[in-house]
């Protein structure tokens, strides 16, 4: 059976500007979606992408490692995710059914603008690419980390709820880590980070539960 | 041999793993945590840096002995001595508060958690890994900022994506530092080193712009919870920066050193000034003073001057007693009025909870910066030292307090409202504040009077801090 670096070494010919593709699609996805389990398959292989590239700048086994470390947060996610989905709907199935066809409009009109909304920050990253270039990076892992940055500060700022945000921050995260691996390789480092994101998603799914607890409202005050 | 920075990270965490099983007895958990911290707090000044000292039969601490820990030094230096004391003793205050208030809250354990991770922040060198436990401390605070029962903190969440944000500029400072040791012809990388570490400081210290988490935090979270993170959390990002100011001289000779800390500080102060009057909630009215308070020590800092960093230090050490006191109030008020902190909901409430509105007042006096509070003895000094240079900035906090105080009158105006009798002349039961309440009240308002009476206590603490600090010309 092979093991997850064959795995890795054997998807290296993706390691480039497909991984890059796939970084903008997932990416993109979380900034659009609000449905879970997509935002929860989307992360997930945004993960995935992410190691691929950091297999091109550190050894694989670390890569290997931050993989990992980003897998259990999706495992996080998920677990929350599905408890809280499920008491939503006990809560609205005791409540009155609001307008299905109200709600598809208002959510269509959201997921435009988000849409609209990325490829700004995509054509900002790319042109971000062209003039202020990463030092210790190829081009196409600093366009990763320009998208990964930029998409996840837009998912920080489009919205309060506890998901979105924590999704934003690891996006945010994942950027940064992409980036800074080429110039601090040490395996402190690497902990220290892999206990930071795991940290932030084990807060927001706190907050989640309180989101779910208090019957989903977000402060506004 | 037992190195001290060793017992200075484990200490607080084995403690608060005790005191999260022991959280359902609220005066036992209590009388732990406050007693870890004030026991910490208290050895980390007292015991000697240069000399061991036996502990248990042959046991010794070396509280100067350097550890190593996943391959970095731990090393406890004069100026983090007092700095960690500063976080001890303030957090054993805010426990001691949470006692009475906030008895079942995750404050305690989480508390000496990030105390731990907070002392290690401050240990560790280099400095980059100090902002990696910063940011894990954001991360674990949520945990106490979030109230039960309630919506999720938007102070927390903002607090956390500040911190996140501050991460990058400081870490990728140091490589740049690293380069420039390498290539030092190549004086653009301290340009971007001192731009990117303004911008980080300025995220994690809540400059305006970045300043929106602040009165987040204060409005919506466990209101000592938010405290703790206003005086402790944000007192450990203070002395980082020091430590930057310190290790890094050529950050203190920048042209822009001075006006970029003044102005920093002054916006700070008049969006606080004008924004605490115009709150209708007390969390919220909370959390512009403190910006004003913030605002203020960084002005000081602006003045590039040994005088300024000691106001700005003794800032830091009086802070605690203006905040803690509003929050202690603001809990109190919150727990008898359904968590619903706005004025037109306080109507009447200062008659049935007397010692939380005095100590609400008080606190918001200090805050201020008005006489007899603590917050007077920095900040008519600061106004004293700014005078003669830039009369303006003067004139300005002191507006600022004003702005803070009136605030606080329009909080006390409808806490003071003689409610009308409801209809059948029934008024809704209030449960009662009790005696032992209005002991720690007392204890709290007495405390923070005695700063603003006697400064000579705290004064010259923070001019000996100032003194471990080289970096300003006496």
């Amino acid at each position: 059976m092979p093991t997850l670096i064959d795995l890795l070494a054997r998807l290296s010919f993706l390691a480039a500007m497909p991984a890059v593709a796939g970084i903008l699609i997932t990416a993109g996805l979380l900034v659009v979606s609000r449905g879970w389990r997509l935002n929860v398959i989307a992360l997930t292989l945004q993960y995935f992408f992410v190691v691929l590239l950091l297999t091109r700048l550190i050894r694989p086994e670390v890569a290997a490692v931050k993989g990992l470390i980003g897998w259990m947060i999706c495992m996080v996610f998920y677990l929350t995710e599905r408890r809280a989905s499920a008491l939503e709907r006990s809560v609205a199935a005791e409540g009155a059914a609001p307008s299905q066809r109200w709600r598809r409009w208002v959510m269509s009109a959201r997921a435009s603008f988000c849409l609209l909304a990325g490829i700004l920050v995509s054509v900002a990253a790319y042109t971000a690419v062209l003039r202020i270039p990463l030092p210790e990076v190829p081009t196409d892992v600093t366009l990763a980390c320009y998208l990964l940055a930029g998409l996840g500060l837009l998912l920080i700022g489009l919205g309060e709820a506890p998901m979105q945000v924590g999704l934003g921050l690891l996006t945010f995260l994942s950027g940064f880590d992409l980036f800074y691996v080429a110039l601090e390789p040490s395996l402190a480092v690497t902990g220290l980070l892999g206990a930071v994101s795991f940290l932030i998603a084990l807060a927001t799914a706190q907050l989640r539960v309180a989101q779910v607890v208090a019957g989903g409202e977000v402060k506004t005050t | 041999m037992i190195a001290g920075p060793l017992l200075l990270l484990t200490i607080p965490l084995v403690m608060a793993g005790i005191v999260y099983v022991l959280l359902r007895w609220a005066s036992l958990s209590a009388l732990l945590a406050v007693g870890t911290a004030l026991a910490l707090g208290i050895a980390v000044v007292t015991l000697p840096l240069d000399q061991p000292v036996h502990f248990w039969g042959e046991r010794q601490i070396a509280m100067g002995e350097a550890v190593t820990f996943l391959g970095r030094e731990l090393v406890l230096e004069q100026a983090d001595r007092m700095a960690m004391a500063f976080l001890f003793l303030t957090a054993a205050g805010i426990f001691f508060l949470a006692w009475r208030v906030t008895p079942h809250s995750l404050l305690s354990p989480m508390g000496l958690g990030l105390l731990s991770l907070l002392s290690g922040a401050l240990l560790i060198r280099p400095l980059i890994y100090a902002v990696l436990l910063i940011e894990i401390a954001a991360a674990l605070s949520i945990f106490a900022l979030q109230a039960e029962g309630q919506p999720p903190t938007r102070g927390g969440l903002r607090y956390l994506t500040f911190t996140t944000m501050a991460l990058p500029g400081v870490l990728v400072t140091n490589w740049l530092l690293e380069r420039y040791v390498l290539t030092p012809d190549e004086v653009g990388l301290l340009n971007a080193a001192a731009a990117l570490l303004a911008v980080s400081f300025a995220l994690l210290l809540g400059v305006v712009p970045f300043h929106t988490w602040v009165p987040a935090v204060a409005g919506d979270s466990v209101p000592l919870a938010g405290t703790f993170v206003l005086t402790i959390s944000n007192g450990a990002a203070w002395f980082l920066l020091l430590d930057f100011l310190e290790t890094y001289p050529w950050l203190n000779t920048h042209p822009y050193f001075g006006s970029l800390f003044s102005t920093a500080g002054l916006a700070m102060v008049v969006v606080g000034g004008l924004l605490a009057p115009a709150q209708r909630r007390l969390g919220a009215l909370m959390g512009y003073s403190a910006l004003v308070d913030s605002g203020g020590a960084l002005v000081a800092l602006g003045m590039h001057s040994r005088l300024g960093l000691t106001l700005a230090l003794l800032s830091l050490l009086v802070r605690p007693f203006g905040l803690a006191l509003m929050a202690t109030g603001l809990s109190g008020l919150r727990a008898r009025n359904g968590d619903d902190d706005s004025f037109d909901a306080l109507r009447g409430l200062g008659w049935k909870a007397p010692w939380s509105t005095a100590v609400l007042v008080f606190g918001g006096l200090s805050v201020a910066g008005l006489p007899v509070s603590a917050g007077f003895t920095w900040r008519w000094s600061l106004c004293r030292a700014l005078m003669p240079s830039s009369p303006g900035a003067a004139l300005l906090l002191l507006l600022a307090g004003v702005g803070a105080m009136a605030g606080v009158w329009r909080g006390l105006s409808a806490l003071l409202v003689r409610p009308r009798p409801p209809e059948g002349n029934r008024f809704p039961r209030v449960t009662p504040e009790g005696w032992l309440t209005a002991a720690v009240a007392i204890v709290a308002i007495l405390a923070c009077v005695g700063v603003g009476l006697f400064p000579q206590v705290l004064a010259p603490l923070a001019a000996r801090l100032a003194e471990t600090y080289t970096f300003l010309a006496p």
